[in-house]
């Protein structure tokens, strides 16, 4: 069920990647970002495919849907995404449920294989996180010219050299339950 | 102390007096752990780096795991099995500490030219963290009843001053660190699966992400993309065999 769960998860950030790139603003808007989605969403679907042939491997089913739970909360949340500092909030929000729920995971399976999966997830989806964070706080900060890569490294503010990390163990009170994306 | 790292502490303690729980702590039958030059060595190309304590690691040139056998140094190191890598991992957190510490000073005293607020800041916050990291494993050590670790017990320890000492710029700086973080967060990742105590996987599993983070920012900083790889891989994780205690 975890495996099903951790691909109900991708599924989920796929799509909304994939929605969110089709978005004026993002689509037309700044380059650096409309990359790191383009990019993003191809490692996403690179998690969903390595954790549903772990699945189909142990015997169980391919998750080829959503996670209902944050399926719910994308809903919601979509009619009121006005620009990229939208889209940046709801991204962050599913990656850091992606990072903690393996980093959760990581400790719960007992199979060394398994747990080298989601602990080789984890890190990439907390970089993720790591990145739109920065990209969070140039947005906010009015800096959105700073977006690119490379960037003008003088001009960076103080704070986006730190933004980025804001806890010295990654935490795991937000991590689905086991259950919750499994295959009904 | 962090609460995995509080619950290794209380497997380890646990089983110390016991020879059949040390021999369960030992990774015993499982593949050893990591082989090769650390990834710091590797990418500054100080050969001089993995010569003397990584006699084994030749055939691994970005330090490729060994297929299997327990790593040899741990035959006469003070820390076994699952504390070896506790101890390689506080050496690691040490030797990032000593690294940002000795920038910020370098910085501080004009040696790394104008140094970007950004850069400041991020050395500073990355520095605080491993301190608490180091702070997590060596409570696990000392919880074992082992000497803690304050220093940096690692073979490649000479060839990062040396590095660091010739660094000139900030962005040598941050090439040496991004080393260190990736470093980092691959033993980590390694010790996820080859540790067998619940608390060492959690604590492990904790910490990787954080070094991976500090790794995407470095990479931003250095006009790199931030999350250059789909899964994160174990090419520049540091062996066991870099301990020289």
């Amino acid at each position: 069920m975890a495996l099903q769960t951790a691909a109900s998860i991708e599924n989920l950030a796929v799509s909304v990647y994939t929605t969110a790139a089709g978005l004026p603003f993002i689509k037309d808007g700044n380059k650096t970002v409309a990359a790191f989605i383009a990019k993003t969403t191809s490692q996403h679907q690179a998690h969903a495919q390595a954790f549903n042939a772990a699945a189909t491997q142990a015997g169980g089913k391919a998750q080829s849907g959503p996670d209902p739970k944050y399926a719910a909360v994308v809903k919601q949340m979509l009619p009121s995404i006005k620009g990229p500092g939208d889209v940046v909030s709801l991204a962050i929000t599913l990656e850091d449920v992606a990072a903690q729920t393996y980093t959760s995971y990581t400790s719960k399976v007992s199979d060394a294989t398994l747990r080298k999966l989601f602990a080789s997830v984890a890190p990439v989806e907390a970089q993720h996180r790591a990145t739109l964070l920065a990209v969070q706080a140039l947005l906010a900060g009015g800096d959105a010219s700073l977006i690119a890569i490379p960037t003008d490294l003088a001009k960076l503010p103080a704070a986006a050299g730190s933004v980025g990390f804001p806890d010295a163990f990654y935490p795991t009170k937000n991590a689905s339950p086991i259950s919750e994306g499994a295959v009904q | 102390m962090h609460a995995a790292a509080a619950g290794l502490t209380e497997e380890l303690r646990d089983t110390r007096p016991d020879a059949a729980g040390v021999e369960r702590l030992r990774m015993g039958s499982r593949r050893g752990f990591l082989l090769g030059a650390g990834g710091v060595a590797a990418a500054l190309a100080l050969a001089a780096c993995s010569s003397s304590s990584t006699k084994t690691s030749s055939s691994g040139a970005g330090g490729t795991p060994m297929a299997s056998g327990s790593p040899s140094p741990s035959m006469s190191s003070m820390y076994t099995g699952d504390l070896q890598v506790v101890a390689l991992a506080t050496a690691l957190e040490n030797q990032a500490v000593g690294a940002y510490t000795a920038a910020l000073a370098a910085a501080k005293a004009g040696k790394l030219g104008t140094v970007p607020a950004a850069v400041g800041t991020f050395a500073t916050t990355a520095m605080a963290q491993h301190a608490d990291h180091a702070k997590a494993w060596n409570a696990v050590l000392t919880g074992a009843g082992k000497p803690a670790i304050t220093g940096v017990p690692l073979s490649n320890q000479p060839a990062t001053l040396k590095a660091l000492g010739a660094a000139t710029s900030a962005g040598a700086v941050a090439q040496l660190a991004l080393e260190l973080e990736n470093q980092a967060a691959q033993t980590y990742l390694f010790a996820t699966y080859n540790v067998s105590s619940a608390g060492g996987i959690a604590t492990a599993a904790s910490i990787a992400p954080v070094e991976a983070m500090h790794a995407a920012i470095l990479n931003f900083v250095l006009g790199q993309y931030p999350v250059p790889d789909d899964f994160l891989p174990t090419d520049k994780a540091a062996s066991p065999a870099l301990l020289t205690v």
